[in-house]
């Protein structure tokens, strides 16, 4: 008996000593001691990153790179005034330099809210449709939903590739009749901001409408079922089922759904440098990647705009979930 | 007699829109097929592009259409659809000789593994706190988290890069004062897996928390009371119970890190597969170095795709029910 504990204790004393520790903490502390990892992970590399990255934006770089001089707020004011648009990629400008189309899409600022808004509001549509059939009980429904989520698996790079190819001037079939159409730039199509920027927006709808039905499907299948017996019975057609009972049900779901993609739709990067280019397309993450290495403050400031305004849309988010955020 | 001449002369549709009209329940039917159907093309039909591109043989990639001109009753139209312009599945090895796209995968499966392990236990821990203990700021810790989730990765990623790339030390926001000088990690896993770890984290506390908050308290305390220590109650009896939960959280991490572009392309400069440079590394280079080898370009797409496609058909439940409970509090 006591040769057996005394090898217990030689063989892990720290670790024994550790564990009885451990059994001696209250919950909020054995809570707080197991969530140091967690801590240590998001402060690293995420919230020491935001604070710098708001102070590198109140900071000019000098031009021999030796040392950098406190502008405060300057670097927000001339984005917001064009003053930085020379430091931007191509032709492009931070806010737009009038009301025209063009204008409108060479803008970081304008174009990445359209990309969001447009694609986010197909993907709605889509999905919603996506989810009613997946909603269904028929043979071969496994198939059929696991068809319809595979674009949402797709590497960025890959679905990039697979839109490149569909719209590159040398072997891209599809731009020619939707150039009849008058959609597309009939030559040089993605390099057209017009253009390339409706690619984007159809391959964002490709990849992420199935995301956008899983959701909506997790809303629909909570519906309790015996409301559409009890509709059946007062002899609702189908379309007032939708209309009257799906419809109102899945609202608020919808509604979060919406916005949480909204704020995904605002990173998007990986399928413009793909497809075309940050110089054609200008979204705001793009703006960040091209001016980072020569003009760090430019770019920390336009970071830090981009996550000020997906801060707002979060914080609507929470107020309007309230408590059922958590 | 007549009436029966007649319906015969109206033809299929005709009768069918007769029944239709007594029985609505047909046209919903119809209209199913006819939007799952349209949902199918839609979603498959990229693939098909890249597998019709993938086996045309290289010297005829650039003559003529893939839309070819049929003659129909004597009537010439434009095919709807893309064929092949002839038949060479020679891309397929051809693939990974141009470009060693294997090493590329490999990366990609490395970095994906490695993230998503650390994720797993370190989600565990947050998600046992979560989902079994209550203590005070609790909410407003979840909230936090939240909120970290949400930010866009431009928004980290210019500090994230100089300290990797480790030419000067850091300093203590807003000061000049130097705290230590980082290792550099730049073409290294370590400048990936951090990043990944961080941004991925969130999703899998959330789901986590909802797996290990449904395990009785009874079946804790019961091995509590056997002489299990704390955190042995959590990796051998919450865990192993939460089973579903964990590889939902595992699935949904080893897609995101495979998928990933925003990272992936910034902190391996170079497109190396020796130097840790992963997919997106490998698509980009045939994209950039071998401009106008467009079938070899949808090969390694098509062969870079079906690891996800696999894990796709095999794991579709985990990832509905992972995406349903815990992406939407993300």
């Amino acid at each position: 008996m006591s040769t057996e504990t005394g090898r217990e204790s030689r063989r892990s004393g720290l670790l024994v000593d550790a564990m009885r520790w451990m059994e001696n903490l209250s919950d909020t502390q054995y809570a707080y001691l197991l969530l140091v990892p967690v801590f240590v992970l998001l402060g690293v590399v995420a919230l020491y990153p935001l604070i710098r990255t708001f102070e590198l934006s109140l900071f000019a770089t000098s031009l021999d790179l030796t040392g950098r001089a406190f502008v405060g707020i300057d670097n927000y004011v001339q984005l917001f005034t064009g003053d930085k648009n020379r430091f931007l990629p191509g032709g492009t400008t931070f806010v737009p330099s009038s009301l025209s189309l063009t204008a409108l899409l060479n803008s970081a600022l304008v174009v990445t809210i359209i990309f969001a808004v447009v694609s986010v509001a197909f993907e709605t549509v889509i999905g919603l449709g996506q989810a009613l059939i997946l909603d269904q009980d028929f043979t071969g429904r496994k198939w059929v939903r696991a068809a319809i989520i595979i674009p949402w698996a797709v590497p960025i790079v890959i679905q990039g590739m697979i839109f490149f190819l569909m719209f590159n001037s040398n072997v891209g079939f599809a731009t020619p009749p939707l150039a009849d159409l008058g959609l597309l730039a009939p030559t040089n199509t993605l390099n057209d901001t017009a253009s390339a920027t409706f690619i984007i927006i159809v391959a964002d709808i490709w990849k992420t409408s199935a995301f956008m039905a899983l959701l909506i499907l997790a809303g629909l299948q909570s519906i309790d079922r015996g409301l559409y017996d009890v509709a059946k019975v007062a002899g609702a057609s189908k379309w007032q089922q939708f209309k009257y009972i799906t419809f109102p049900l899945i609202l608020p779901t919808i509604g979060v759904a919406v916005l949480f993609r909204s704020v995904q739709a605002m990173r998007v990067y990986g399928i413009i440098d793909t497809v075309s280019s940050c110089a054609v397309i200008p979204s705001l993450s793009c703006m960040v990647v091209a001016t980072f290495n020569t003009r760090e403050g430019t770019a920390a400031a336009i970071a830090f705009v981009t996550a000020a305004i997906i801060g707002v849309a979060v914080m609507a988010l929470i107020v309007w979930q309230g408590e059922d955020a958590i | 007699m007549a009436t029966a001449t007649d319906n015969e002369s109206e033809g299929p549709l005709a009768r069918w829109t007769q029944r239709a009209i007594q029985d609505p329940e047909r046209v919903y039917r119809a209209l199913f097929y006819v939007a799952m159907a349209f949902f199918l093309v839609t979603t498959l039909f990229p693939f098909y592009w890249l597998l019709v591109l993938a086996v045309t043989p290289s010297g005829r990639l650039l003559a003529g259409s893939f839309l070819p001109e049929v003659t129909l009753f004597g009537v010439s139209a434009t095919f709807p659809l893309p064929v092949p312009k002839g038949f060479n599945p020679q891309a397929f090895i051809t693939v990974f000789e141009q470009v060693p796209f294997h090493l590329y995968m490999l990366n990609s499966f490395a970095l994906a593994v490695t993230t998503t392990v650390i994720v797993i236990v370190v989600a565990s821990l947050a998600g046992y706190v979560f989902g079994r203990l209550r203590f005070p700021g609790r909410a407003f810790l979840m909230l936090g988290i939240l909120a970290v989730s949400y930010f866009p990765p431009a928004a980290f990623v210019i500090p994230l890069f100089q300290a990797f790339a480790g030419n000067a030390p850091i300093t203590l926001p807003f000061t000049d004062i130097p705290l230590f000088t980082p290792p550099r990690l730049l073409n290294t896993p370590g400048s990936m897996v951090l990043p990944f770890s961080a941004l991925f984290m969130p999703l899998s506390i959330f789901i986590l928390t909802t797996f290990y908050g449904q395990i009785p308290d009874g079946l804790e305390d019961a091995a509590r009371v056997e002489g299990t220590t704390r955190l042995g109650a959590l990796f051998r009896v919450i865990m192993p119970l939460s089973a579903p939960g964990v590889a939902t959280a595992a699935v949904l991490t080893f897609i995101a890190v495979y998928n990933e572009y925003f990272f992936s392309s910034i902190m391996a400069t170079s497109t190396e597969a020796a130097r840790w440079s992963p997919i997106v590394g490998g698509i980009l280079s045939y994209q950039t170095q071998y401009t106008t080898q467009y079938n070899l370009m949808a090969a390694a797409s098509i062969v870079g795709v079906l690891p996800v496609v696999i894990l796709v058909i095999v794991a579709q439940e985990r990832i509905v029910s992972g995406l349903t409970s815990g992406a939407l509090k993300e």
